[in-house]
Formats: structure tokens, C-alpha cells, sequence
């Protein structure tokens, strides 16, 4: 049996030249006997842990894990694939090889000096550490993305590496075999591939020839860059890729054979006959690695315990002593007994300097008056809450710190935690200046190829033209999917049996999920005690002032190092701004925690789903649900964030609930039959959603309590649902978790329905903990839009881009709360939108601010301000006092801001017009003082309302001159057309027509409806067309800004009104007619999926990032 | 509808009477355009051959006026001054300009009055087909405001203000529109209604430079012709040689007295002013005519024009290696001009591991003998054979070794050779690519037999991988 390992194996990390996942390589070398190998990508590491982690599933199950493949751009985006081989494997085979076979990680620099490429090894701990060091030194070299090498930062310490010295086409010379076997002493090998050239013996003996004076043993290798000479066309078509050129052009730069796959060792052992010896040192290379990646233990920085204290004594020391200022009154008994129990938890896991790293941030935040907030499983922990690190109160509300830290979990805790979105910038630069950026690093993301970027790229590499790739990438809908169906392909009017074509759809189909290369993530940090650079290669983000490491954070998990999430919240920033405008204007100062809780007031507006603006109950799904679920207290919000999701929907757990909570249906709890255990054992888990499960602990208890699974099964349960390291795939459990309930006498049908939740919840989940954290954050924005509302309008309106809706719908929705809205004006604006209060105590007015106008910028709007000492009289001399150009003058005009000069936007525009471009230079600004001089009155005809109002619509994206609707609605009463307001107040099963200017359209779930919402001048409708309709009104329904639909009402018990459609037209034209100046820009909705398709269908990319954050990491 | 690449993204570039009622415009990205009408056929613009194709129509329209001119990407302008009167007065012509056109398959918008601009303007914007003489401030005060082409934000002004026509500004008074706009819109609306004058650019591009000879009484004597071109070219190359350049292409201008005109081009393959060289390319040309010149009733004019022209400066000619490659390039040159440039091949090295495919033969014009071909590495024996088959060979292989060695022997043509040495296999696999094709890969082996003779030969087929019974050809030969 000959003893072989193939040392210079390139996976899909080498991007666009490897064109097998780690996880392929490792598998089909262990299956094929194998000693081990080594995984080496072109200057990086950032593929090897997860082969790391494949190695780790195949020992302890004997299968390969899930793949992670991308389907989006937002975070949490993915879904999980079995490996194919899955089924075919012989699982107890595959772990006793497993645990023979051997792992190492290297990687192979490729020099900027023209030095043949060198794979190198780590003989030990240090050289892993001279690696990292020496790709970071290459990477920061470079621009981002590039790593920048050259011979004599390898020789320069070459200490504790193991080399092999990849000849190119010519021989070595002797002069780098000298330095480099006198680099590495011992250390240095010669790598010989039998390439099928004609010339394999010959250049062998040469090889071995030029290296026998230097004492370098030759090493055989086949130099593979996939695992099975069937991907072939794959890796032609990545290199052509990687050129930049079609496959018929790309000639010899595409390998000649398919020859450079594993192979056997008996094959080896063939070509090799010349040279035995060399394929026994690819095996002797092996065994001289001592290291791996398990080596790689995390430890807590140092820094936030001050000199003379034990780590663990000062975070006892801050808990209790913040404790006793959150409860000023004396800390309640039931808070005593848990920090008691978590503290020593955290003794004993030695967790305290990763709890202290947190607070120090949270700290930093709060001095700097940045509202933070943690998210996620912490929200379990009552130490986190007396730090302030998060807002549930374990005194009102149950906490399990289980859930966040457990001793069998042997991982470390996370804690992910949400900042305001234009301010985490400071917060990730005071983790830079307190650590340094040798020992703190944002994880990377992996950008993969997903179906669009596949078809596309692989369309050009065989030459479709641009037109063909573009229907094929272009499919509307479904393009996330991992597949790209025939169907599909047939409906974008292409024959998928055309063989060029099913062959781009094949070949992007299997491209699909390869990394294409690495990002910065959203803001993941690794902290390291000592250097991090010695752990993991560093590089330069693209963004200024950033470096990332090679990992991503699947990785980061499967290492266990310890990470923080500093994550940007558009809300915090939200919410901010409003506490600002509240203690500026309104005399009223509050922090998050001292929001007046369960106020009946701010309930009663949910309700009525009046939640325009706030947090996480925004959507039209929330809207319509509020009425339902009507929540009275904090638990019940908890409830409905959650409860519109996929795992509640795909199990049938909404309507149930629902009826229970109307008191509709007694609660009952399932329960076993009578011999398998007491009938309530289910109260203690579902007793606080009336006996239906909705939260993912909930599903996992089922599992434990309901289907008896142990405790390590329920941890490979929790792991399937979440991790990429999850061991098996779901439906592994399912079995189990069905047959397991039903035998024990529960209903068949509601253990199959609790497992779909569970699948639910493994694509999207929402843990309890999770939900509670946003809850919060949803009553405080309610409760400001209820009691505050000009300041909510004015705070969300300077935090845009953000949430659903337009400015014109966040503005309407303030005037229709009673608030007082006034127009963007040269005398009264600032920049941002600002509150007026006219006498102390008046409710205050909304002022639109300039940011208001489309390409207004900034530092304009702060000119104008400044200068503005009383007020502005005339347009020339507002101009000279400014120094702001023409174009600014123009756009302010356009956007009607001269009403206080007595000009309305025609004669405005006109006067302006003669302004020059740029204001004169300083030193000519007097002498211009009588430049234009006085003009005859122009006499302009009168500009019509409906011309204002789209050229209102047009500058600032919003009217407050009218609706464009309200000026036809003279027209479509006489066609019998009604208002949104008539349609809501309509009979039930009433046929009727209306009309309105489109705002969102949304084809969610399963893709069987679409929604769409209409507005008019009374308010807002929303319609349903059914898919099998669509086809019919596709041009009206992709069209229309302004669009009439014909149908039926339905209306629910709870008045929640739907339009049921039957018939759809596009109106457009009299919405041009308003103005013929030009078209009217109405803006959809931030949500509408056809104005925005890089959203996923279904989700806003908002609720996407907070699904995730649970996804990834419990 | 036609489709174009811009900022990032499929755009639509023009869009069909259909497209454009269905509410498709240009603009919008063609990802868009398809979720609103999925079956819409796309095709990508050509606007190079777009200009091509209306510089040929502009050719055509020789026969109203010799003044033609572009106007933007597709419209064409006629200066018709003082040749109405062939037509039948303006109606007629503007009629037998719209019927010829249709019948070339366009439609046609045209419109006739006294300016360039307003004429422009009124077959783009208006529906007046003919502005009587002195009636165009009138006739254009009714154009919309994008008739001035004044740019989006000079248009959108203009509507803020109030204005809808043309009119509207030319009633303003002039110095308070001045104040605002620029200076081109204030002259391109002088232009439309008729205030200012403008000339056309006509389109034939003036030659470098050009010979003339009118004769008083027609010629048709074939002698007499060759004559006066050969003195039009020595004209033309003392006008050559004074500027220091040599001509890349000629063309003759045979005009006929019945008004048909005839040209006849030839290029040479460098810059040349030698007379004889030029004349003898011409007169080859002209032996070569599928149709030949007709005489007619004689011609009252000729002309030589040189259309391209490049640096020549007075060469050494003592240097052998120039003189032997002028003389290749004027043998190739003579032989387009003989055979046409489709017929005159030239081997080119491509970019191929196939090794059938590693040579291809192209037409000589499109190359110009600067092509690398690869070089073997110093040392090594040459890879590739003098000689090769086409198609190879099949030969008999009695034994080769298992699975990838070269044969022990061999038959060829009834003969077995014994093979004493090998080398390889060169492994090439199939351009999977490539439809129809060879699908199996080859291991190409160099062998020499008990004689000495060095054979290349190759095994069809991966044993066990591709195939249980791999063939074997024999490819080429090497010396």
C-alpha cells in the first residue's frame, strides 16, 4: 500500500482557479486512501477551516456537513445543501478512516518577484504564526484583495515552515534552491508533477538533478486545483473568467488535459515509478506537521480589568454595583438569586473577561451618547442586564441563562450588540485605538456566487451574448432559489435544450456557492490577548480605515475564538434623534430604560395597526396582524414580532393562536398518553403562548420534554437549525422527533406541524430572547409616535434611508397624527428636518429641512443656516451672503423654498435663473453687489395646483400642496371610481373599483398572491391578485404608478379590509396629464420588490439582518 | 427593440411603434422592460453599422443634391437649393424623396423650409411638411420645447417658467431669456425660426488630395484613358511627395456624359506613390471586373482622388531585408488586386492546444506578417512534426502498455514498424466546448522505429476513463 498525501491541493479559495469546495477535497482524498492533505490556497488561508470542519463532521458522524450556499446579498441569507455523496457513503467506513486521516493547512505564496510559487507549511504553532504574519505583511501591501510577496520576506525567517517549491515550466535555479535550502534548512522540498506534457521522465530527471547537490528530496504532488477530472469545464470556465476571456479565445491559458484532480495512490505510485522515494515524502512531509487548527485557542484580551484586580472579582464587583443603581429601591430577591447563579457560572467557564469586553464597549457608548442595545440570546442574562448591556428586565420578565451559557455547550458566549447606524463607525474605531489593529480584526464575508452573478459570468466565458445572459439572469422571482429550473429558462423565451444554453445553466448551476473572494462583514470583531496576526491573516477592507481577517464568521464558530457583533440599527439612531428633539423642544428627557412602560394609550394605537414608522411592526403583514393579536402589554409585542415569520406560518401556529387568544378556542395542552408521563408536561414550556409553540426554545423543548431527545440530540437539533457546523441535516430529526411524540400518545398531526416549524425556524428563527430585545425597542418607538409624533416624524425623516416607507407616507401619516407640517423654506430650514414651537408649551410644528430635496447637499444647507441671522429678503443678496452656487439656488427654487420672499416656485425660478453659476470670489464680492440690475416685471403666467404638486413631488418626493390624486378625482367620479376611504368603509363582498398611486408591491411566501398597496388623497388600500392572474395583468401590475383596480372586498372580523382583484389597468397617462412639464416621481416604497429586486421577496432586508442574527448565532 | 449596454445595466436603445404603445421607452433597463412584457424580443444595437447604413442612404440621396449632410444618428439633411425644378417644384421632390425611400424600406418624416434647423426641428417635432419661403417663425412657433434640444435642464426651466412652444419664447423678449439660457439654446432657436442662416457640412469626406481633367469632347478610347489616369497619378504623386506621404488607397472618378458616374478603388498594402505600381493595380483591377466600364457616349471627366494616406519618407533601398519585403508585400498586394482579398491566404499561429487547429489560413489583408509563432524551449526536441496528416492516420496498435504507454509497434500502410524509443504521452483533451466534436482525449506519443524514422502518433481515448477499446492514428511525421 503506497503511502501517499497530496501536499498542494487548491481548493475554490485559490478563487476562480480551484474548482472544488474544501469540503469536496477532503472527502474524495479520504476516499481514496489517503494519508491526509494539504490544503493550500494562492496566498491565503481562508478556505481551510473549513476543510478543518469537514474533517470534524466525517470523524463524528461519518458524513460530510451541510453546505452553506449564499442566496442573497443581506446577511442570513442562505440555506443549506446535503452533500451529494450523502447517500452513497458507507458512514461507519467513512469515521474510521476519518480518524486516521490527516489535516494540514498551509498556503501557497505566489511571489510579485517572479519566485516559482512555494507551498509552505507549518511545522508547529510558530510557523502557523510566520504564515499569518507573512500574508498579513503582503496583504497590507497590497490594495484590497491583492497580497503583494516577494522572496525575501519568506527567507527572511523561514524558521519552523515546512516548503516545497513548486517549479515553474523551466527548472529552478540553482542560486534560489541555495537560498532557499539554506532558508529552511531540512525544511525543503522539490515538487515534481507528472504534468502529461511528453516530457514527464525527462524533466523529472532533471529535476532531481538540479536538487541533488542541495541535498532537496523531490516530492511528489499532482499540483491539484479540483478533486475529479469532471471539473474540468468548470475550472476552463473559471479561468476564463479570471481572464476576462470567452472559452473559444482563451486557448493555452486553459489547462490541456483534465489531469489536475486527486489521485490514487497507487496511481501516484505509477507515474512516480522513476522516483519512488518522492511520493514516501509526501507522506514524511505530513507526519512532520505538528499542528492544527485546534491549536488555535482563544484567550480574552486584558485589558478591561484595571491592575490589582482578578478579572473575575471586578465584573462581581460591577454587577452588584450596577445592580444596586437599576434598583434603586433594593435589588429584588428574584434578581439576587439569578446574578448569584450566573456569576458563578461564569466563574466556573472563566467567561468574565469576555463579559467585561462587552461592558466596556457598552460603557464607551454611553459616555459618548451612542444608544446601544444587545440583541439575541444575552437578553437571558440578568448580568447583562444590570450592565446595561441589555434592556430585559429579569425582574418583570423570565430569563433562562441556560440558553445563553451552558457548561455541555463548550462555546464561548456571544453576545451581539446593536448601535446607532451613523454612529457604530466610532464605536468600531475605539475597539481599533483600544486594541490595536494587530490584535482586532472584522471578520470577512465570503462572496459567493450566486444564480445571477453565475449565469452572468459563466455567459460571458462561453460567449451568449449579453442579451441571452441578461433573460437568463434577469428571471423576475424565484432567481434566489439555488436552482435555475428549465421552466424558467423555457419562460424567459429561451429553449433550455439548446446545448449552449443547458450548458451555461448547468455550469452555473455547479459554480453556484464558490467563493468568488473575501469582504469585510457587517461588523464582527475578533479580539485577540495576543497577536491576531499570528492566529489568522490580515488585510485591508475596501473601506477606508478598516482591516479584516481571512475568516468569516462560520469559521470564527467552528474555531470557538470569541467574537463580538457591533451591529448598526437604524431605529437606535431613530430614537436617539427623538430623546434629542424631546429634551430640546418638549422639555422632556428619557433615556430607553425609563420609557413609561404599559401605557394603555400607545397600546390602543397598535391596535388599530396604526404603526407607521415603528420598529418591527411596520410591514403590511404586522399591520394587518396588530388588529388580530391586539396587543395590550410588552409579552403580547413579544409575541407578534415573532409571530409573522416562517417558522409560526409553516407550522399552522398562528391561527390557533390567534383563536385562543380571541377566546375562540379553550386552551388546551397537547399532552401523552396517560402511562407515557403526567398530562402537563407541556404547561411549563408552552404556558405562556396559551398552549401553541412560536418560539424556537419552545420547539427545542418540545423535542426534549414531548419526543424524549437527549440532550446531545437536542444539541444536534439546535446545531442543524443553526451553525454551518451542523452534523447531519434536518430531516435526520425528524423521524425521531415525529415518531417520538406520536408514540408517546401526542397527535400525530401536531408533531408533524411542530417539526415544519422547526424547519421553519432553521431558515428563519426567532428565538424568544431575540424577540424580546425588538419588542422593547418596538414599544419605544410606539410609544414616542403616540405621544411625541412630531418629533418621531422629524427623527425618522432625518434617519432615512430607513424601514418601509417613503418620506411622503412617514409626513402623512404625522399630519394625520394632528402634527403640524410645514414646508421646506430658505427662511426656516436647516438641514436636517427641525421642530418649531411657536409658544412655550404649543405643540410643536414639523419644519421640513433641505435634506428634503433631491441633490441638495449638506454643507448648503448649513451655509444657509449659519448666515441666516434674521431672514433672507431678496434672492441676489441671499446668494452673495451664502457663497452658494447657482445650482443650489435653482434646486431651492424648484423645491418652492422661497415662499417667504414672497416668490412662489415659477417667479422663484425664473429670478434665480439669472444668478450666476458659482458666487463671485471674495475679493470681487462687493464690486458685485450691483451686477444684475432690475428687470421688467416677466409677467408668467400662474403656475396650477397640479403642477405645484407634482413639482413638489418631483424636488422633495412629497406635497404638502395636495395629492396628485385629489386633482382627478373629479374624473374618476365620473368613471365610478371610488377613494381608498370609501373602499375601507365598503360592505363585505361589495364589487367596487378604486383607484391610487402604487406604493409597495410584494409577491411574499410561496409566491401564490401579490400585494400590493394603494394610496389616494383619503388613505390607503391594499389589494391581492392572485398568481394564476398575474400573467393577465402583468404590464398593469409592472407598470402602473397610478393604477385602477376592480374587485371584491373582504372584510375580517377584526375590519382588517382586503381588495380581492379581479381586473387591473394602468392609468399613468393622467398621472402625466397633472403636469405636461413632466412626469410625476412618485416613489414606491422601500419595500416594494420590483423597484428594489435585490430584496428578496418576501423579507425586508432589515428583517432579514434581525432573522439572521438568531440564525447564526445560537 | 434594440438594446445597449450603459451605466451598468441592459438599457433599451430604441424601441419599436409596438413597444413604445405598450409604454416601453428608451432608458429603461431591459431586465425591467422583460417583467412587464416577458416575450418582448431584444436585440442588441449596432450603432456603427446604424451610421453605416445612413452614410449609404445619404450616398444615395446624391441624386437629389449633392449637398447631403447627418443630421445626428438618424436623420439626414438636404440642401436643395435650385434643384427643385427636375422635380416638379418642392412637393415633388419632397415626394420622390419619401416614395424612393419607402421603397428602400424606410419611413420617412420630412419636412421642407428655409433653414437647416427649422427643417430638422419640423420633421422630428411638427407635422408641416412644407414651411412656404420667409414662413418659418411662424411655422415653428408651434414646435414643443424639446424641439430646441436644449438638454433636460434647460427644457425643465423653460416649463417651470410656463413656457409650451417655441412661441411662446420668441414673443418673450430676447434679453431677459438671454439672461437665463445659453447661448446655444438662444441660437438654436434663431436657427429654427429662421433668424439666423446656417450652412450644411456636406458628408463625402474630402480627399487628401485630388486630380481632375475635363475633356471637351467625350473620350471612350480605352489607350487615351490609361493615359490621362497615368498623369492624374503623376499629379497626384508630386502632391504626394511634397507632403512626405505615400497613398493606401486610390480611387478613380470615370464620369460619363449621360451623367452616370462610375469609382473604382484600389489600396495597396503599404504606402505607395510609385505611378506604375498604382496603375498596373488599376488596370488589373479593371480586367477583373465581373461588370466593366462602359464607355457609353465617352466620358467628359476623370478624377483621382487618394482617400488614405500615411507618412512615406524617401527610403534607403539598399537594404536587402526591406527590398525582399516591399517585394512579398507588392506581390500580395498585385494579387488582391487580381484574385480579389478573400482569395489570398496567409497561415496564421492560433491560440490552441488541438494541434489540427494550431494553424489557420486567413485572408493575406488582415494580417501583416507580424504573428509569434512558438518557439521550442532551447534544448528540447521539437514538439511538433513537419508534416502532419489531415485526417490522421489510423494505424494497427497489436500491443501498447497498460494504460497510458506508448505501443511496443505498429502497422502503417501494411508496413510494421518496431518502436525502439518513446516519449510521453502529451496528453490534450477535447475542446468540450465545441459542439460535434471530437469528445475523447488523446496521448500523443513521439516514437522512433528500428529504422530511425520519428513518428507522431496518438492513442483516441482514456483507457478505463473514456473508453475500453482505445484507437490509435498516426498524426504526423517528423523529419
Amino acid at each position: 500500500m503506497t503511502r501517499f498525501a497530496e501536499m498542494a491541493a487548491a481548493t475554490n479559495y485559490s478563487f476562480l482557479r480551484g474548482a472544488s469546495s474544501p469540503q469536496d477535497m477532503v472527502l474524495t482524498s479520504l476516499l481514496l486512501g489517503h494519508e491526509g492533505i494539504g490544503i493550500a490556497d494562492r496566498n491565503t488561508v481562508s478556505g481551510v477551516v473549513r476543510a478543518y470542519a469537514t474533517l470534524c463532521d466525517l470523524r463524528e458522524e461519518g458524513l460530510p456537513g451541510q453546505e452553506k450556499i449564499r442566496e442573497g446579498g443581506s446577511p442570513g441569507e442562505y440555506r443549506w445543501q446535503a452533500h451529494p455523496a450523502e447517500e452513497v457513503l458507507d458512514a461507519g467506513a467513512v469515521k474510521a478512516a476519518a480518524m486516521k486521516f490527516k489535516l494540514a493547512v498551509g498556503t501557497r505564496f505566489v511571489f510579485a518577484d517572479g519566485t516559482p510559487d512555494i507551498v509552505a507549511y507549518p511545522e508547529n504553532r510558530q510557523g502557523w504564526a510566520r504564515i499569518c504574519r507573512l500574508l498579513t505583511q503582503g496583504n497590507l501591501r497590497g490594495k484590497k484583495g491583492a497580497c503583494i510577496l516577494r522572496l525575501g520576506d519568506l527567507t527572511a525567517d523561514a524558521s519552523h515552515l515546512l516548503l516545497i517549491l513548486m517549479p515553474s515550466a523551466s527548472l529552478p535555479s540553482r542560486a534560489l534552491l541555495a537560498e532557499l535550502s539554506e532558508a529552511a534548512p531540512g525544511a525543503l522540498w522539490l515538487g515534481v508533477r507528472m504534468a502529461r506534457n511528453g516530457r514527464d521522465r525527462r524533466r523529472l530527471a532533471a529535476l532531481a538533478r538540479v536538487a541533488a547537490p542541495f541535498r532537496v528530496p523531490l516530492l511528489a504532488t499532482n499540483d491539484a486545483l479540483y478533486a475529479e477530472p469532471g471539473a474540468r469545464d468548470l475550472q476552463d470556465v473559471m479561468t476564463c473568467i479570471r481572464e476576462g476571456a470567452t472559452i473559444t479565445e482563451a486557448g493555452r491559458r486553459l489547462e490541456a488535459n483534465a489531469e489536475r484532480h486527486l489521485l490514487k495512490p497507487s496511481e501516484m505510485a505509477r507515474l512516480f515509478a522513476d522516483a519512488p522515494h518522492a511520493v514516501d515524502e509526501s507522506a514524511d512531509l505530513l507526519a512532520r506537521i505538528d499542528f492544527s487548527l485546534e491549536q488555535l485557542k482563544y484567550e480574552y484580551p486584558d485589558e478591561p480589568v484595571p491592575p490589582g484586580w482578578e478579572a473575575q472579582a471586578w465584573l462581581e464587583k460591577l454587577t452588584w454595583d450596577c445592580a444596586r443603581m437599576r434598583y434603586p429601591d433594593g435589588i429584588p430577591g428574584k434578581v439576587v438569586g439569578l446574578l448569584e447563579q450566573e456569576l458563578a457560572l461564569i466563574k466556573e467557564l472563566q467567561y468574565a473577561r469576555y463579559f467585561l469586553t462587552i461592558y466596556d464597549l457598552v460603557r464607551f457608548a454611553a459616555n459618548e451618547r451612542i444608544l446601544c442595545q444587545g440583541r439575541g440570546s444575552a437578553a437571558n442574562s440578568a448580568v447583562c442586564y444590570v450592565l446595561g448591556i441589555t434592556a430585559i428586565d429579569p425582574s418583570t420578565h423570565e430569563v433562562l441563562f441556560a440558553r445563553f451559557i451552558s457548561t455541555e455547550r463548550k462555546e464561548p458566549p456571544d453576545i451581539d450588540v446593536d448601535f446607532e447606524h451613523e454612529r457604530r463607525e466610532e464605536v468600531i474605531q475605539h475597539i481599533y485605538g483600544k486594541y490595536g489593529r494587530h490584535r482586532a480584526g472584522i471578520a470577512a464575508t465570503v462572496i459567493s456566487y450566486r444564480p445571477r452573478s453565475a449565469i452572468r459570468d459563466v455567459g460571458k466565458a462561453l460567449g451568449l451574448s449579453d442579451d441571452v445572459t441578461a433573460r437568463i439572469a434577469g428571471l423576475q422571482w424565484g432567481s434566489w432559489g439555488g436552482d435555475i429550473p428549465s421552466a424558467q429558462v423555457a419562460q424567459a423565451g429561451l429553449d433550455p435544450e439548446n446545448p449552449m444554453i443547458a450548458r451555461a445553466v448547468e455550469l452555473a448551476r455547479r459554480l453556484m456557492g464558490f467563493p468568488r473572494h473575501l469582504s469585510q462583514h457587517v461588523g464582527g470583531f475578533v479580539l485577540a490577548r495576543g497577536r491576531l496576526d499570528e492566529m489568522v491573516p490580515i488585510g485591508n477592507a475596501a473601506m477606508d480605515k478598516r482591516t479584516f481577517i481571512e475568516w468569516n464568521k462560520d469559521d470564527i464558530d467552528a474555531l470557538g475564538l470569541m467574537k463580538v457583533d457591533v451591529l448598526a440599527l437604524g431605529m437606535l439612531t431613530c430614537i436617539r434623534k427623538a430623546f434629542d428633539l424631546m429634551a430640546q423642544h418638549e422639555d422632556r428627557s428619557l433615556q430607553l430604560y425609563d420609557v413609561p412602560q404599559d401605557d394603555t394609550a400607545t397600546y390602543d394605537m397598535l391596535c388599530k395597526g396604526d404603526s407607521i414608522g415603528v420598529f418591527q411592526v411596520e410591514s403590511r403583514a404586522q399591520i394587518n396582524m396588530l388588529p388580530r393579536l391586539k396587543p395590550r402589554a410588552l409579552y403580547d409585542l413579544v409575541v407578534q414580532v415573532a409571530i409573522v415569520r416562517p417558522g409560526p406560518i409553516q407550522g399552522n401556529m398562528v391561527h390557533p393562536y390567534l383563536k385562543r387568544r380571541s377566546g375562540e378556542e379553550s386552551v388546551v395542552y397537547p399532552a401523552p398518553a396517560p402511562e407515557h408521563g403526567p398530562a402537563d408536561e407541556l404547561h411549563q414550556v408552552l404556558g405562556k403562548t396559551m398552549g401553541v409553540p412560536l418560539f424556537q426554545e419552545q420547539a427545542m423543548r418540545l423535542a426534549i420534554v414531548a419526543a424524549k431527545f437527549t440532550d446531545a440530540e437536542a444539541n444536534g437539533l439546535r446545531r442543524a437549525m443553526a451553525t454551518f457546523r451542523n452534523v447531519g441535516t434536518i430531516h435526520r430529526f425528524e423521524r425521531k422527533f415525529v415518531e417520538g411524540m406520536a408514540s408517546r400518545g401526542y397527535d400525530r398531526e401536531f408533531a408533524e406541524r411542530c417539526f415544519e416549524q422547526i424547519k421553519g425556524f432553521g431558515s428563519y428563527g426567532f428565538p424568544e430572547s431575540h424577540a424580546a430585545s425588538f419588542a422593547q425597542l418596538a414599544y419605544v418607538s410606539s410609544w414616542i409616535k403616540c405621544h411625541h409624533p412630531a418629533a418621531f416624524a422629524c427623527a425618522l425623516l432625518n434617519s432615512q434611508p430607513m424601514g418601509f416607507y417613503a418620506p411622503a407616507q412617514i409626513v402623512r401619516d404625522a399630519i394625520e397624527h394632528g402634527v403640524l407640517v410645514r414646508p421646506v423654506d430658505v427662511n426656516a430650514s436647516c438641514w436636517d428636518n427641525t421642530l418649531e414651537v411657536d409658544a412655550p408649551g404649543a405643540k410643536p410644528a414639523l419644519r421640513l429641512g433641505f435634506r428634503q430635496i433631491d441633490g441638495f447637499s449638506e454643507s448648503w444647507g448649513a451655509k444657509i443656516a449659519e448666515t441666516r441671522e434674521v431672514s433672507y429678503h431678496e434672492i441676489e443678496r441671499m446668494q452673495r451672503l451664502t457663497g452658494i452656487p447657482g445650482r443650489a439656488m435653482r434646486l431651492l427654487a424648484d423645491a418652492d423654498a422661497f415662499r417667504s420672499l414672497q416668490l412662489d416656485r415659477r417667479e422663484a425660478l425664473w429670478a434665480v435663473r439669472r444668478l450666476p453659476d458659482d458666487a463671485a470670489l471674495p475679493l470681487f464680492a462687493s464690486s458685485a453687489a450691483q451686477e444684475l440690475g432690475e428687470e421688467e416685471d416677466a409677467h408668467l403666467p400662474t403656475m396650477a395646483l397640479g403642477e405645484h404638486i407634482v413639482a413638489d413631488y418631483q424636488m422633495t418626493r412629497l406635497s404638502l400642496k395636495g395629492h396628485p390624486m385629489q386633482l382627478l378625482r373629479a374624473r374618476l367620479k365620473a368613471e365610478r371610481i371610488l377613494s381608498c376611504a370609501e373602499v375601507n368603509d365598503a360592505k363585505d363582498g361589495t364589487r367596487v373599483r378604486v383607484a391610487g398611486l402604487v406604493l409597495v408591491r410584494q409577491r411574499p411566501g410561496n409566491g401564490n398572491a401579490i400585494f400590493m398597496t394603494l394610496e389616494d388623497e383619503s388613505g390607503v388600500v391594499n389589494a391581492l391578485l392572485w398568481a394564476r392572474q398575474f400573467e393577465q395583468f402583468r404590464r398593469a401590475v409592472m407598470m402602473a404608478r397610478l393604477m385602477v383596480v376592480t374587485g371584491r372586498i373582504q372584510r375580517s372580523k377584526e375590519n382588517v379590509v382586503h381588495l380581492m382583484a379581479e381586473h387591473i389597468e394602468e392609468r399613468n397617462e393622467a398621472l402625466d396629464g397633472l403636469s405636461d412639464a413632466h412626469r410625476t416621481a412618485i416613489e414606491l416604497t422601500r419595500a416594494d420588490e420590483f423597484a428594489h429586486p435585490q430584496i428578496p421577496r418576501g423579507r425586508h432586508p432589515r428583517d432579514a439582518r434581525v432573522v439572521v442574527k438568531s440564525r447564526d448565532f445560537h | 427593440m434594440l438594446t445597449q449596454k450603459s451605466a451598468n445595466a441592459v438599457r433599451l436603445a430604441a424601441v419599436s411603434r409596438i413597444a413604445a404603445s405598450m409604454g416601453l421607452a428608451p432608458g429603461l433597463t431591459l431586465a425591467d422592460a422583460r417583467a412587464r412584457i416577458p416575450n418582448l424580443i431584444a436585440a442588441e444595437a449596432a450603432p456603427d453599422s446604424d451610421s453605416h447604413m445612413l452614410s449609404r442612404l445619404a450616398t444615395w440621396c446624391d441624386r437629389f443634391t449633392p449637398l447631403v449632410a447627418m443630421d445626428g444618428h438618424d436623420g439626414l439633411l438636404l440642401d436643395v437649393t435650385g434643384c427643385v425644378g427636375l422635380f416638379g417644384g418642392e412637393a415633388g421632390l419632397r415626394n420622390a424623396t419619401i416614395m424612393g425611400m419607402k421603397r428602400l424600406g424606410f419611413s420617412v418624416k420630412a419636412s421642407l423650409a428655409g433653414t437647416p434647423d427649422a427643417a430638422s426641428a419640423l420633421a422630428r417635432f411638427g407635422s408641416t411638411a412644407i414651411v412656404p419661403e420667409g414662413d418659418d417663425a411662424r411655422a415653428t412657433s408651434g414646435l414643443p420645447l424639446v424641439a430646441l434640444m436644449a438638454g433636460e435642464e434647460a427644457t425643465r426651466a423653460l416649463r417651470r417658467a410656463g413656457f409650451r412652444t417655441l412661441g411662446d419664447l420668441t414673443k418673450r423678449s430676447p434679453a431677459a431669456l438671454r439672461a437665463r439660457f445659453d447661448a446655444a439654446l438662444m441660437r438654436r432657436l434663431r436657427r429654427i425660426s429662421g433668424e439666423e442662416e446656417t450652412r450644411l457640412t456636406p458628408l463625402r469626406p474630402e480627399p487628401v488630395c485630388r486630380a481632375t481633367r475635363r475633356f471637351a469632347e467625350p473620350l471612350s478610347d480605352a489607350g487615351a484613358l490609361e493615359a490621362i489616369l497615368k498623369a492624374l497619378l503623376e499629379s497626384a504623386a508630386t502632391d504626394l511627395e511634397r507632403r512626405g506621404e505615400g497613398g493606401l488607397g486610390f480611387e478613380a472618378g470615370f464620369f460619363r456624359a449621360d451623367g452616370d458616374v462610375r469609382r473604382l478603388a484600389v489600396e495597396t498594402g503599404r504606402p505607395s506613390r510609385d505611378t506604375a505600381l498604382v496603375l498596373k493595380l488599376f488596370a488589373e483591377r479593371m480586367s477583373a471586373l465581373a461588370d466593366p466600364i462602359d464607355p457609353g457616349f465617352g466620358f467628359d471627366a476623370m478624377t483621382l482622388s487618394v482617400l488614405r494616406t500615411a507618412p512615406l519618407n524617401p527610403a534607403q533601398s539598399d537594404l536587402m531585408r526591406r527590398q525582399r519585403e516591399s517585394g512579398l508585400a507588392d506581390l500580395v498586394d498585385r494579387l488582391i488586386a487580381r484574385f480579389g482579398p478573400d482569395r489570398v491566404q496567409r497561415f496564421v499561429p492560433e491560440d490552441t492546444h488541438m494541434p489540427e487547429r494550431a494553424v489557420q489560413s486567413v485572408p493575406a489583408v488582415m494580417t501583416r506578417g507580424r504573428e509569434t509563432w512558438p518557439s521550442p524551449e532551447p534544448g528540447e526536441p521539437p514538439a511538433r512534426p513537419l508534416h502532419m496528416f489531415d485526417p490522421p492516420q489510423p494505424i494497427d496498435v497489436p500491443v501498447a502498455q497498460f494504460p497510458d504507454g506508448p505501443p511496443g509497434r505498429f502497422r502503417w500502410r501494411r508496413v510494421m514498424h518496431d518502436v525502439t524509443a518513446a516519449e510521453g504521452p502529451e496528453r490534450i483533451a477535447p475542446e468540450w466546448w465545441r459542439v460535434g466534436e471530437e469528445t475523447l482525449t488523446r496521448d500523443y506519443f513521439r516514437v522512433e522505429d528500428s529504422t530511425g524514422r520519428r513518428f507522431w502518433i496518438y492513442r483516441r481515448g482514456l483507457y478505463g476513463r473514456e473508453t475500453r477499446e482505445p484507437v490509435w492514428y498516426l498524426h504526423g511525421l517528423f523529419a
